[in-house]
């Protein structure tokens, strides 16, 4: 009978039994604060057969191989699984060895000294059992020091990312708190006290290794590790299909459990073209949702310019963005408006004529700019299309600015003008040339017979359809993708096809879901001009890293935004449709 | 009093540049004015009449061109260096002549905002839509296609001026008056039409001009409404639909017009200049023997620029009496 305790496995058991225990609460706290239906939801996703495969796949790929990062950066892929999925390995192939080299329980311990050391025998088997004598022992025992090795490699990188982040592709890093400092190192050094308390059997080391564990585990909550359990959670919430209502409660608390604070939002963040604002960047974000400082949270849920990059190189996939509008609906409650206006308006009787036609949606930005709804009207014209404006005698908001200030009330009186509007109309097609007008269509109003086009994918439909004659020019065309328009919707490539109908495409630095906000956006709050100013110079940059003579977008807010700030031509693809149809 | 070496080269021969070469000639210093374009008075020879009163701009232009009679200028030709040697300006030309200088004055003055930037008031989409300076040569010509006796005419202040939007966060100062002139002479031109002004406060400092705002109103009927225009849109009969906001009524207000003037105010890509200090050395730049004068450094009335000339010309001839 082999020894199957000592003193030093006090530490880590306690550290142990904490976090499974801080665990269970915070499970039971994100559960009991969704709304019941989301309870039920979950319930349903976890035994339906689809889901439940997508969650296994998920919690794989995402938590243990770290898919995403791989795609990213392959060295901060292999720093992230190797310390993951090493650690998974040694943690599961631990268990194998206990419950295969010592099969039968030792009848002289007591229920709870046998689950005991059920908790703690996988972690310091080689102290119980330094010998592996058997061939199945010897492979395992084999398995268990190449995973480790594994681990120390991928220590080994993060330590030389902490020293010079560029070797894995990353600019800036998170700044790290006291905690979170302190953590790191204890996480750092397990492996090496394990490895040397295996090879060389002295007790210091034994004890070493098992009291890191325990300073791990008593940090693990209130530092980012504590995304090593969340995250699996969150994926069963999302794969649920359960999305966030407050800035800090259930679904929303899992998020700000999960976020591993990697920072590779703050490279992807706008503002960060400015350190001094790369403090506001999503990942601090969340730190301050999780002190639940009041001050800090609105300050950086108002200046954001909700472009989304972060959300789409975050590989948990924290939305970020819905967190702020969350926080931001909350700011924003008490806010009154007066609507009374909306009574006045309707929409002209020459408009709701019988007869198959297309309803045009210009919106203010694209009243600001007339130019788009000349060239709209020509391609109309061109088109053999019958159409009709539905705002040129001056429509209504779309509601979208109105979401984005958190004024859930006040947008939804408008969507149901606009949605009133448009059915009157008895049009089957609305286009609309703004991203910002687009989005709230799609994700708001309810028209469900109504095919809902932005202008670009209208475009290359009656391209594609030989209604329009273009000639094509030899001016080399970036094609800037809209942060509305793009990230959302994925609405990549019938802008650039109308592009290459009309001159030659050239792409940017950063494009497509990488492509950077132009610094207009309508999410910000409280930018200052020279903070939009700054990010403007820089999406400008990114645009001009090919030569380009001329640029395009499909956006009118872009458009402006981009025109004042540079030399070269700026035109929206509508324009530069116009300009070569003939 | 100054020794024949003395030699200022003056940049831009607009009102600025005239008058200084007509001051530093009386004063005996050798002069030269350099012009990009082939005709000298900038700006001023573009204009018809000038508030408050309407006087001719030729009239004052003219007096300004027989003042400077025996300085030299040479038209058609801009600087492409200026390279300084101890104390000597080597200044270099287009055509690579080089011209040494004691001192250089600098009065390159003002662009027009370009009215393109505000696609919003639709100029250079909407025929209709017309900038100052074009009204001002359909005034000199009288003629211009976009202008058939229009019956309704709207005017937009502060068209890059005051605009944060644009980058310009200054008054341009000229403005408000002229557009109150213009609109007087719309009203004498057109006695059938209905002039609308849409302005943010007016500004009417200088002498006279508030007479001008009164004699606008009571004398020729123009309305003056308080309200930035947000928007131009076209009709489809051609008109324009502006959409402003009255604010002393607190109301939104929509209006149909046959004719749209922006009232485009000053600019300079590269900025106003520098000077060393705004209240006692206005025309003194920080680079030693380098003067200027005129809207280069901030907007400026026509006699606030001539005043603004004469001061500079103070300046240099102290400067170079102080060199010997």
């Amino acid at each position: 009978m082999m020894k199957t305790f000592d003193i030093f496995v006090i530490p880590f058991v306690v550290g142990m039994v904490f976090v499974l225990m801080f665990c269970l609460a915070a499970l039971g706290r994100v559960i009991l604060q969704m709304p019941h239906s989301d309870r039920r939801r979950l319930l349903v996703s976890l035994v339906t057969p689809q889901t439940f495969l997508r969650n296994i796949r998920d919690i794989f790929c995402d938590c243990l191989l770290h898919v995403k990062i791989w795609k990213r950066n392959p060295v901060l892929g292999f720093m992230h699984s190797a310390i993951a999925f090493g650690w998974f390995m040694i943690i599961v192939i631990g268990h194998i060895e206990v419950f295969v080299l010592q099969p039968f329980n030792d009848y002289n311990l007591s229920f709870a000294q046998d689950l005991g050391s059920k908790l703690y025998l996988p972690i310091f088997f080689r102290f119980f059992s330094p010998e592996a004598v058997s061939p199945t022992a010897k492979t395992l025992a084999f398995l268990m020091d190449f995973f480790l090795a594994l681990i120390l490699c991928g220590i080994l990188t993060a330590f030389l990312k902490k020293i010079k982040s560029t070797i894995v592709g990353v600019k800036r890093i998170t700044k790290f708190g006291f905690a979170d400092s302190v953590i790191r190192i204890a996480l750092w050094t397990i492996f090496p006290f394990r490895l040397a308390a295996e090879t060389t059997q002295l007790m210091v080391f034994w004890w070493l290794y098992s009291l890191d564990l325990c300073l791990f585990m008593f940090l693990l909550p209130f530092t980012r590790y504590m995304h090593i359990p969340s995250e699996m959670l969150l994926i069963l919430l999302r794969n649920a299909g359960i999305k966030s209502k407050s800035p800090r409660q259930g679904f929303a608390l899992a998020e700000m459990y999960s976020c591993p604070g990697c920072g590779l939002c703050i490279d992807a963040c706008p503002m960060s073209v400015d350190d001094e604002k790369s403090g506001m960047t999503s990942v601090y974000f969340i730190r301050n949702l999780r002190k639940n400082d009041p001050e800090k949270m609105r300050e950086m849920a108002e200046v954001c310019l909700m472009c989304g990059k972060c959300v789409s190189v975050c590989p948990v996939a924290i939305q970020s963005c819905d967190l702020k509008m969350n926080l931001r609906k909350n700011e924003s409650e008490n806010l009154i408006s007066d609507l009374s206006y909306l009574n006045k308006v309707d929409i002209s009787e020459n408009i709701c004529e019988k007869g198959e036609k297309v309803l045009f949606f210009a919106g203010c930005m694209t009243h600001l700019t007339p130019r788009i709804i000349k060239s709209m009207k020509k391609i109309f014209e061109k088109a053999g299309e019958r159409y009709e404006i539905m705002d040129s005698e001056g429509g209504i908001c779309c509601g979208r600015p109105m979401l984005l200030a958190g004024k859930t009330d006040a947008a939804q009186a408008v969507i149901a003008k606009n949605t009133e509007m448009i059915r009157k109309s008895g049009a089957r097609k609305l286009v609309v040339s703004c991203p910002i007008c687009y989005r709230v269509f799609k994700e708001e109003y309810q028209l469900e017979d109504i095919e809902i086009q932005h202008h670009s994918q209208y475009i290359d439909e009656i391209i594609s359809k030989g209604k329009l004659k273009l000639s094509r020019t030899k001016s080399r065309i970036v094609y800037h993708d809209p942060c509305e328009l793009g990230r959302p919707f994925g609405i990549y490539d019938e802008p650039r096809h109308v592009v290459e109908s009309c001159g030659v495409l050239v792409e940017a630095a950063q494009n497509r879901n990488m492509s950077v906000c132009c610094g207009g956006s309508l999410g910000s709050i409280t930018m200052s001009k020279d903070k939009r100013d700054a990010v403007t110079d820089s999406s400008l940059a990114n645009l001009m890293a090919n030569h380009p003579d001329e640029i395009a977008t499909a956006c009118p807010l872009c458009l402006k935004t981009f025109a004042k700030k540079t030399d070269i031509q700026v035109n929206d693809i509508a324009e530069l449709v116009a300009e070569n149809c003939s | 009093m100054l020794d024949d070496m003395n030699k200022v080269v003056i940049k831009g021969g607009g009102a600025a540049g005239l008058r200084a070469a007509s001051r530093l000639k009386r004063n005996g210093i050798d002069t030269v004015v350099i012009e990009r374009e082939s005709t000298l008075g900038g700006h001023l020879a573009q204009w018809d009449r000038l508030f408050p009163d309407g006087q001719k701009a030729k009239d004052v232009l003219d007096r300004l061109l027989s003042d400077i009679n025996g300085v030299e200028v040479m038209t058609n030709h801009t600087i492409t260096e200026i390279q300084r040697e101890n104390d000597i300006f080597k200044i270099k030309l287009d055509d690579n002549t080089v011209i040494q200088a004691d001192a250089v004055l600098d009065t390159t003055g003002f662009d027009i905002f370009k009215a393109e930037k505000k696609q919003e008031y639709g100029y250079g989409i909407y025929d209709r839509v017309i900038t100052n300076a074009e009204l001002e040569s359909f005034f000199k010509t009288g003629s211009d296609r976009r202008i058939d006796n229009p019956k309704k005419i709207g005017f937009v202040h502060c068209v890059g001026s005051r605009d944060i939007k644009v980058g310009n966060t200054y008054c341009s100062k000229v403005c408000c008056a002229t557009a109150l002139k213009q609109a007087c002479e719309m009203r004498e031109a057109f006695p059938e039409s209905e002039v609308y002004t849409f302005y943010m406060d007016l500004r009417m400092f200088g002498k006279g001009y508030e007479d001008l705002y009164l004699k606008a109103q009571q004398d020729y009927g123009v309305k003056c409404v308080r309200g930035r225009v947000s928007e131009v849109a076209e009709a489809k009969d051609g008109r324009l639909v502006i959409k402003a906001e009255d604010t002393l009524l607190g109301k939104p207000l929509k209006m149909t017009l046959d004719l749209l003037v922006l009232m485009c105010g000053m600019e300079r890509k590269d900025g106003f200049i520098a000077t060393k200090n705004g209240f006692v050395e206005q025309n003194i730049t920080d680079e030693k023997g380098i003067f200027v004068a005129g809207t280069a450094i901030q907007p400026m009335t026509l006699p606030e620029t001539i005043a603004n000339a004469d001061a500079a010309v103070l300046d240099i001839v102290e400067f170079l009496k102080r060199r010997k």
